[in-house]
């Protein structure tokens, strides 16, 4: 049951729990992660909750395998449901197929029509009648143990992290709960258990990453508000930036938050918040004094559906414009973003250097779906290069903050030391800093601030590329999970695919791209936002090439790699709908489904045409 | 808190500080209102007040030379026994209504002139009211100083043309930097 | 209490009052009271003995923003409003300085009056001048929050704003401030002395200086004649300073209040090393 890919690698599989509050589908999932981990396999959890404080409806999903897992399949193997109230939130979420399972215990209700017109098949078990045979029994745990057989896990790994996770609050809970991992492990159809040989893996989530990456990078003051779902970075922080000597402070608000980090880094702190898109659009002002004042800060933002309040607790990739575009006057400054959870640590730590060594401001774009999922991975890539903040050593000249230099780096004072004093600026200023209307001071100045990034040499970072063809497939941030696997999956179709996902967004290394781009015959963008922004910003920079397509859609679904597949194969060929059919689209992730018109055939557009509405873009 | 009571000055040191630091204040005032005006465009009431600025540099010399190989105690800012009102002749609260970029040489020589003769008065109560004789004796000879370098003031000023006795208006409106 | 130091035990201090001008002219208008600011604030920093690089001035947007420039220390000009945020954070990473932040009644308490509260509560040990000139000058005359409510100069407000007017002492008693005084330009050596006070003081100290504007405000020429010195010594008790403050008619001089309250740091521990911290993720 467990699928096999098309590549004929081992497989992996995909479990969803659902439940409403109190049944504990959370707790389950993450022990059932923690078991895989233990059982040597590599892992992704991500969850999905109602709105309700405590005691709403909450979905686990767990993805796992022999080898790293980046993001969801196109469906769930097994759908386990402690119970079916507000079940209806998590349709979209969960999608199902005639292949699927759906673990369910008739007492609780029936199934509903929408999980049974996905075709799965229903696994009726007596979970409750099991739990209840156990003193303190909980239908979870035997809802779990028959998963996990069904799944192939060892026992032994089931009832260890139970055990870890229940035995804190007393040993007869994690007895009761081993109890019924057993009977419901008996009741499933026995299955081959497999376990593999597990190498060094970590488990952490994409916001506890990014405060890892933070403070290998150097970070040892934050400001921090909080925010949906960027709040468990700074909760992460707070403690261990204490315990390496380090601070926190809660501010008042994101006005007070980017200032903050601005005076601590003028102090000669490594500084950094963390936020949402709110949050970064009360933080604009700040940042343009950081890049003026030449100032390094580090903001980490958290995507959220958006725009305004938009959707907190949902993921989207939507950010990037205000990232790109949102400062006023000319401000250039650095933008990258991680691709999957392990590498919100890498791309953090690198974003922390490079705003140090190049004092400027570096916003790292993560998003709910990386921030707050979960993942078994391999320990995460170190940034390599010191980078240090280049300081100031103060000869028998005056000093001058902003001295022209060829890097366009000029060496930094830090307040204590003798003979550099200056006062940093909002206000265009000469190199010695002292405020200038003058046309030469602020040429020189802008030019300064623009070449000391263009000129930089970023090394190999700049982008993660996998496969090679005549097909293309561009992307950045979680969605980059997704679109590996689609090119995967085209390459073992007979379709050849690459695939780049940008690290560093801003400024653009346009000769690596246009290199990584070489003999691309089509060029897709793949991103999760409405307006195509990665597109739009890529086609501003003449970076793509003729007859380039958006692939882009908003949240709060994630792009799945079935989803890809069908729109690049759809670009591939007119006959739009049969080719989406082939590719093997689920019946429901069809653009009907999806509320949108039917796909047209639709003719080449030429480079800077915006593409109309096509099959390209509805997925 | 001041004092605000000149005659409690008892001693020479304490005198000589006091004379130094009306002297230092009256040239570092005079400076810095020579920088504003030449910031403001007036380079006429600039140069003005640097003269002035160098007037009370001499001064303060002659201050010193009394002063050599006599202890100072250090003073408090705020422990200065000036009369109410702060350094007599870089007090900046009665001045500062008839400072303008636009002042003219007789407004700053007015303002010069009264500045010298507080400075006078200052030495005055402590030549009348010191409990100690040659602090006084110090305090009447400085007093006639004072009283010298007003006349000076005086005659630079009678020279000056009595057309230009008030400011021109400026007819610009006012300008804003940020 | 802490309080300045007599002038029998004062040590003298290794820089005058003059070395901590810089070179750069105010562009004030000639008779503006933050003159008065400047002056007394590098006697002050004479007087404590200050490092010029220990001292770090901090300030937001306008005329009175434009202090740090004119001080020989370091600096930071930010923007509108967020002078009090910036030195926190400077604070809190670099314990070790002394920071004053300055600005305007516009800046500390139209757009920053959110961080100005949050200061007080905070009682990190910082210094908050506020040259108060009731109107926001640098942009050519609008009014303040602490502009009187008649005042019908303004072209954004002909009529008077018809708002009353903040009492920032009052304001800043409420927030948890732990030093309240008020100074006034026209008064060099009590301002002086005001701000040695200020900075001694270990906590948050809030400083509301009456600084006249001629260009814009030219009747608080009058202030001189207006303002009185305290005739009451500082008070700890917050009741009583609320009844001063009440009772005051907005001119009095001196210390207000001041009260030892714990003042806030982030707690630098240094007790583990990072491998420690990663070892949380092995599996």
């Amino acid at each position: 049951m467990p699928q096999e890919s098309l590549s004929g690698q081992p497989s992996r599989l995909s479990i969803a729990i659902t439940g409403s509050g109190g049944s504990g589908a959370v707790t389950t999932g993450s022990i059932l992660l923690a078991a895989v981990a233990r059982a040597g396999y590599y892992g992704l959890m991500t969850r999905s909750a109602g709105p309700q404080i405590r005691g709403g409806e909450s979905a686990a999903m767990v993805r796992f395998g022999p080898g790293p897992v980046n993001g969801m399949d196109d469906r769930f193997d097994i759908l386990v449901a402690l119970d079916w109230l507000n079940i209806s939130r998590f349709y979209d979420e969960i999608p199902l197929g005639a292949e699927s399972l759906v673990l369910t215990d008739p007492a609780g209700g029936a199934v509903p029509a929408e999980i049974l017109a996905s075709g799965a098949r229903v696994v009726e078990l007596p979970l409750k009648a099991m739990a209840d045979a156990v003193a303190g029994g909980r239908l979870n745990m035997a809802a779990l143990g028959a998963a996990g057989a069904l799944a192939g896990l060892p026992l032994a790994a089931l009832e260890a992290e139970a055990t870890a996770a229940l035995g804190r609050k007393s040993a007869d809970i994690a007895a009761a709960a081993v109890a019924c991992l057993q009977a419901g492990y008996a009741t499933a159809p026995a299955r081959r258990v497999t376990a593999i040989t597990g190498t060094e893996r970590w488990n952490m989530s994409g916001n506890e990453a990014s405060g890892l990456g933070a403070l290998r990078g150097g970070i040892r003051f934050v400001a921090a508000y909080p925010i949906t779902p960027a709040t468990e970075m700074l909760e992460w922080l707070a403690p261990r930036l204490e315990k390496v000597g380090g601070g926190l402070l809660q501010a008042e608000d994101e006005l007070a938050s980017v200032n903050m980090i601005i005076g601590g880094s003028f102090g000669g702190v490594p500084s950094l918040t963390a936020t949402s898109g709110p949050g970064l659009s009360l933080m604009m002002e700040g940042l343009g004094l950081a890049v003026t004042s030449e100032t390094p800060i580090v903001v980490a933002n958290v995507m959220r559906g958006g725009p305004s309040t938009g959707i907190p607790t949902k993921s989207e990739q939507s950010d990037l414009n205000i990232a790109l575009h949102g400062f006023h006057g000319d401000a250039p400054h650095l933008v990258l973003a991680a691709t999957d959870i392990r590498d919100c640590t890498f791309t953090t730590q690198w974003a922390v250097r490079l705003a140090e060594h190049l004092q400027t401001v570096a916003i790292v774009l993560t998003d709910q779906a990386l921030g707050q999922s979960r993942t078994i991975c391999d320990p995460p890539a170190r940034f390599p290069d010191e980078l240090p903040r280049v300081t100031a050593e103060i000869g028998d000249e005056p000093y001058r903050r902003y001295a022209l230099t060829a890097s366009g780096i000029s060496p930094m004072a830090l307040p204590g030391q003798p003979g550099g004093l200056y006062v940093a600026d909002g206000l265009e200023h000469n190199p010695r800093g002292t405020p200038s209307s003058m046309a030469k001071d602020h040429a020189a100045q802008l030019e300064k601030r623009r070449r000391k990034l263009l000129d930089f040499d970023y090394g190999p970072w700049w982008a993660e590329i996998s496969g090679s063809g005549p097909l293309a497939l561009v992307t950045w941030g979680s969605a980059t999970g997704a679109v590996v696997e689609a090119a995967e999956r085209l390459t073992a179709a007979g379709h050849p695919t690459r695939a780049i996902a940008l690290r560093l967004i801003a400024p653009l290394r346009h000769a690596d791209l246009a290199q990584a781009l070489a003999g691309a015959e089509r060029v897709l963008v793949v991103e999760q936002n409405q307006g195509g922004q990665l597109f739009h910003y890529l086609h501003g920079e003449r970076a793509l090439p003729a007859g380039a397509r958006s692939i882009a859609r908003p949240g709060p679904l994630p792009l799945r790699p079935g989803d890809i597949v069908a729109a690049a194969l759809a670009t591939l060929d007119p006959q739009t709908p049969a080719a989406a059919h082939a590719a093997g689209a689920s019946p429901a992730l069809t653009p009907e489904s999806l509320g949108r018109s039917a796909a047209s055939p639709t003719p080449d557009t030429g480079p800077g045409d915006r593409p109309a509405p096509s099959a390209a873009q509805e997925l | 808190m001041s004092d605000h009571h000149p005659e409690h000055i008892a001693s020479v040191g304490e005198f000589l500080a006091h004379a130094l630091e009306l002297e230092y204040e009256s040239a570092e005032r005079y400076r810095e209102l020579a920088g504003n005006m030449s910031v403001h465009n007036n380079p006429e009431i600039a140069e003005l007040f640097e003269y002035l600025a160098r007037m009370s540099d001499l001064h303060a010399q002659e201050v010193e030379e009394h002063a050599r190989d006599i202890p100072l105690p250090q003073i408090a800012p705020w422990d200065y026994k000036w009369a109410a009102g702060g350094s007599p002749e870089a007090n900046a609260a009665e001045q500062d209504e008839e400072l303008s970029y636009l002042m003219t040489p007789i407004q700053a020589m007015h303002l010069a002139l009264h500045n010298e003769l507080r400075g006078r008065d200052f030495y005055a109560r402590v030549a009348a009211g010191s409990p100690d004789p040659e602090v006084r004796r110090l305090a009447a000879e400085m007093a006639e100083e004072e009283t010298e370098h007003a006349e000076l003031l005086e005659q630079r000023l009678a020279r000056m043309d009595p057309r230009r006795a008030t400011p021109v208006e400026d007819l610009d409106p006012p300008n804003m930097p940020e | 209490m802490e309080g300045a130091s007599t002038s029998s035990t004062y040590q003298a201090p290794v820089l005058k009052a003059k070395d901590y001008k810089s070179d750069i002219n105010p562009i004030w208008c000639p008779g503006c009271g933050d003159f008065g600011v400047l002056a007394a604030m590098t006697k002050a920093a004479a007087y404590l003995g200050l490092a010029k690089e220990q001292l770090a001035m901090v300030s937001g947007i306008g005329c009175s923003s434009r202090l740090p420039a004119y001080i020989n220390s370091y600096g930071f000009h930010g923007i509108h409003g967020r002078s009090l945020a910036i030195a926190a954070g400077l604070k809190a990473a670099r314990p070790d300085l002394t920071v004053v932040v300055a600005g305007g009644d516009g800046d500390g308490f139209s757009i920053g009056g959110n961080h100005f509260i949050h200061a007080c509560r905070r009682n990190m040990d910082l210094t908050y001048i506020v040259m108060d000139n009731e109107v926001y000058g640098m942009t050519k005359g609008q009014a303040s929050p602490t502009t009187q409510p008649d005042w019908r100069n303004s072209k954004l407000t002909p009529r008077g704003t018809g708002v009353r007017r903040f009492q920032p002492a009052a304001l800043a008693l409420a927030a948890g401030a732990s030093f309240i005084a008020r100074g006034f330009t026209g008064d060099p050596s009590g301002l002086t002395q005001l701000i040695v006070q200020a900075i001694q003081h270990p906590g948050f100290s809030f400083l509301h200086v009456l600084s006249p504007c001629q260009t814009y405000q030219p009747e608080q020429k009058e202030w001189k004649h207006l303002v009185h010195e305290s005739e009451e010594e500082a008070t700890d008790d917050p009741i009583e300073a609320a009844r001063r403050i009440q009772a005051d008619d907005g001119m009095s001089l001196g210390v207000i209040y001041a009260q030892s309250l714990p003042t806030w740091l982030p707690p630098h521990l240094s007790q583990a090393s990072l491998p420690e911290i990663e070892a949380e993720f092995h599996l």
